[in-house]
């Protein structure tokens, strides 16, 4: 099992996909915001995060979404979380973060959200 | 195996989160929980440990907390999380607005909304100075409020 997490991100336009795999706990989550942060600063503010290989999400990693959700709202962008399952897409739900991030199957309808 | 109680002292640090999540796999092993519901204890564990690590303790105090498990019924694991920190009832906090939209909506307060759900049979007390959560994980339970 994965105890870390992997974080990979590409530029599409003006939009920037970042996959996160692995575990999303209260160690691991500050990389994941640290990380979005960077291309915020970078004056992207269009992120759709791809969910697809992240086995494990916990508040702290909640946390994360919320937050850079918030700041991308801020400034007028979005952000999207596509290829949610298993745990990852119950916490979703149960937290009804799904309303406010609606799931997307793929990469491709996500950007076409934005 | 069974009715023996396994008991687990850790120092209330973030440094403890992988010990205390090795800790309690091996109980859901135990158990007999498949994967899903032992993830599901990970979220619990995880949120009690952040909890008592950044707000029973005084700072710059290094306080411990106890994890017990034992196995009531095959498919079944019990769990106790005791500390000594200032007095705190997860259960007496308001569950929070979870239809509020993104700019409204806080950055933090979901653990409890997670290990709500999560757990079954959740019970609070405070005695002598500890305070003690226990909660149960079924084999087969559908978690409670979804």
């Amino acid at each position: 099992m994965l105890k870390d997490v992997k974080i990979e991100s590409r530029q599409v336009g003006d939009r920037v996909v970042v996959q996160v795999a692995g575990r999303m706990d209260a160690e691991n989550a500050p990389v994941f915001e640290t990380h979005c942060e960077s291309w915020i600063s970078k004056g992207i503010n269009n992120l759709v995060i791809d969910v697809g290989d992240l086995a494990y999400v916990s508040s702290m990693g909640l946390r994360g979404f919320v937050a850079i959700g918030k700041r991308l709202h801020d400034k007028g962008g979005k952000l999207r979380v596509c290829r949610q399952t298993g745990l990852v897409k119950q916490v979703f739900e149960i937290t009804r973060l799904d309303s406010i991030f609606p799931p997307h199957e793929s990469v491709e309808t996500a950007l076409a959200d934005i | 195996m069974r009715d023996s109680v396994q008991s687990l002292t850790l120092t209330a640090t973030l440094e403890s989160l992988q010990p205390a999540l090795a800790f309690i796999r091996k109980g859901a092993c135990e158990a007999g929980l498949p994967e899903t519901r032992t993830s599901e204890v990970e979220v619990i564990i995880e949120e009690i440990l952040m909890n008592i690590s950044r707000y029973a303790y005084p700072q710059d105090t290094a306080g411990d907390l106890t994890i017990k498990y034992w196995i009531p019924a095959p498919g079944e694991l019990r769990f106790e999380v005791a500390d000594q920190g200032r007095q705190f009832d997860p259960l007496a906090v308001p569950p929070p607005d979870l239809t509020l939209e993104l700019g409204d909506r806080p950055i933090g307060g979901l653990g409890l909304v997670l290990i709500r759900s999560y757990a079954d049979s959740l019970t609070y007390r405070r005695e002598d100075g500890w305070n003690r959560l226990r909660f149960t994980i079924s084999a087969g339970a559908i978690s409670a409020d979804h």
